[in-house]
């Protein structure tokens, strides 16, 4: 590899070798990807818990659970999760209800296999590309400590081909590998703190739908 | 029913906003930080040792006779050497050019009415006197610049001899040691008067005796420099002998 002195920011990258332009290259796409995810999944919880609050406000002010069936049926598009949790569990009641010589206990039981089927649904979106973020947030300083292992490997080559040997032939080497691994953790680092930001939030959710279904358990055992 | 709905409408806004943070990086990493690296201006250096001597061999022309002998033999009043070639030239000169015009004058003096020969005759006085001046000015920058390098030369044997009697001060001689004996050393400063390297030349025969004195010249450190640090290429390489007093 040839001995650069330009220590200027683009020279960096362009006089590196292939490989390390490669692991810069992947941690670039993985590091835009990961911050989509992140934007995405603020939005996506963001909205999911908005729509929760509005529609245990809604069905705790309103006793009648026909009404917000009918709601939520004219409005689906803008149903949140635990409104459709609602939705299908109502709708499985009324339909077990309306065959005759099922027992309580029957009805209550079908009622929550539904709900429960739409929750989990509703989890593995909310808890989508999480694996993503964590995967990144563990695996890309790796590959970017890679780039830089192989950067120097180079610079230290090269230096066995220079007589003598002074600091300023091997530092712009290691400088350039060196970003390899600055990449690495700029994409590492958000990526672990979202990780762990949004799978809390997704426990909070999914403990709030839970309790929500057992509340609504009630409420439908309580009918006639 | 689609259950993914509603991360649709994010989709294009969180690419926006994932790439705006890329740029913001990328352009913080590249303004807002200098990369380029200075090189030290320290590397410059300037060898003042040849400079006097040099200038001095290409400009001092073939001596006249009686000059010669104190120039070649002795170094040591470089000023009175100096000026006396320096003088002894322009006068020679002198008198070439006052002959050669005379000469001419008078081959050309039939043809010249008076008035043109005395014309002629004040341009060739002028003309004398301006080459006269000009080469007092040469002998006067000449002997300027020898007496510059007498003076270094007489810093350079004064601070010699004080590092000399710094070092003397700090030998410690083993009893017994006969005052004949002499150890000489070869020894490499650094700016600020640190030792870097010391090598022993010539020993004295006595192997405590030339122990002792490198540990002086050690001891010695720093070694006093002269306060100009242009002066410091005379002393980077010393050569320094000690005798038992």
């Amino acid at each position: 590899m040839e001995v650069t002195h330009d220590l200027s920011f683009l020279p960096l990258i362009q006089n590196a070798s292939f490989l390390v332009q490669m692991v810069m290259g992947m941690l670039l796409l993985v590091s835009m990807m990961s911050w989509w995810y992140i934007f995405l999944k603020m939005f996506a919880i963001r909205q999911a818990r908005s729509q929760s609050d509005a529609f245990e406000e809604a069905f705790w002010a309103n006793p009648d659970l026909n009404k917000l069936y009918k709601d939520y049926l004219d409005d689906s598009d803008s149903a949140g999760s635990l409104e459709r949790i609602f939705g299908a569990g109502y709708a499985e009641f009324v339909k077990l209800k309306k065959k005759h010589g099922m027992d309580n206990a029957a009805v209550m039981d079908g009622t929550r296999r539904a709900m429960r089927a739409t929750y989990q649904r509703e989890m593995d979106v909310l808890e989508s590309h999480l694996s993503f973020l964590a995967t990144v947030g563990s695996v890309s300083p790796y590959v970017g400590l890679f780039g830089t292992v192989w950067g120097i490997m180079n610079a230290f080559r090269g230096l066995a081909n220079v007589g003598q040997a002074t600091l300023a032939h091997v530092a712009p080497g290691i400088a350039e590998a060196l970003v390899a691994t600055a990449m690495g953790l700029f994409a590492a680092i958000p990526a672990v703190v979202a990780y762990n930001r949004y799978s809390h939030d997704t426990v909070r959710l999914s403990s709030r739908f839970e309790s929500f279904m057992e509340e609504f358990s009630n409420v439908l055992q309580r009918q006639p | 029913m689609s259950t993914l709905a509603y991360s649709e409408p994010y989709k294009l806004s969180a690419g926006a906003l994932a790439l705006l943070v890329h740029g913001v990086f990328f352009t913080l990493l590249y303004f807002g930080f200098s990369w380029q690296m200075q090189n030290p201006q320290g590397m410059v250096v300037d060898i003042w040792e040849d400079l006097p001597q040099s200038e001095e061999a290409a400009v001092a022309p073939p001596p006249p006779p009686q000059a010669e002998p104190v120039r070649t033999e002795q170094p040591a009043p470089p000023r009175a050497v100096k000026s006396a070639p320096a003088k002894a030239e322009i006068e020679l000169k002198a008198k070439k050019k006052t002959k050669k015009p005379k000469e001419e004058k008078e081959e050309v003096v039939a043809r010249l009415t008076p008035k043109q020969l005395a014309a002629q005759k004040a341009a060739y006085a002028k003309r004398l006197q301006q080459e006269s001046e000009q080469q007092a000015r040469e002998a006067e920058r000449l002997a300027q610049a020898k007496e510059q390098a007498a003076a270094a030369g007489r810093v350079v044997d004064e601070y010699v001899a004080k590092i000399s009697a710094k070092i003397r001060r700090n030998i410690v001689a083993p009893p017994g040691v006969s005052s004949k004996i002499r150890a000489e050393f070869d020894v490499t400063l650094l700016p600020g008067g640190q030792v870097m390297e010391t090598e022993l030349t010539r020993s004295s025969g006595n192997n405590a005796y030339d122990s002792a004195v490198e540990r002086a010249i050690l001891k010695s450190q720093p070694l006093p420099l002269p306060p100009d640090a242009a002066m410091f290429n005379r002393f980077r390489d010393l050569h320094l002998k000690f005798s038992p007093d």
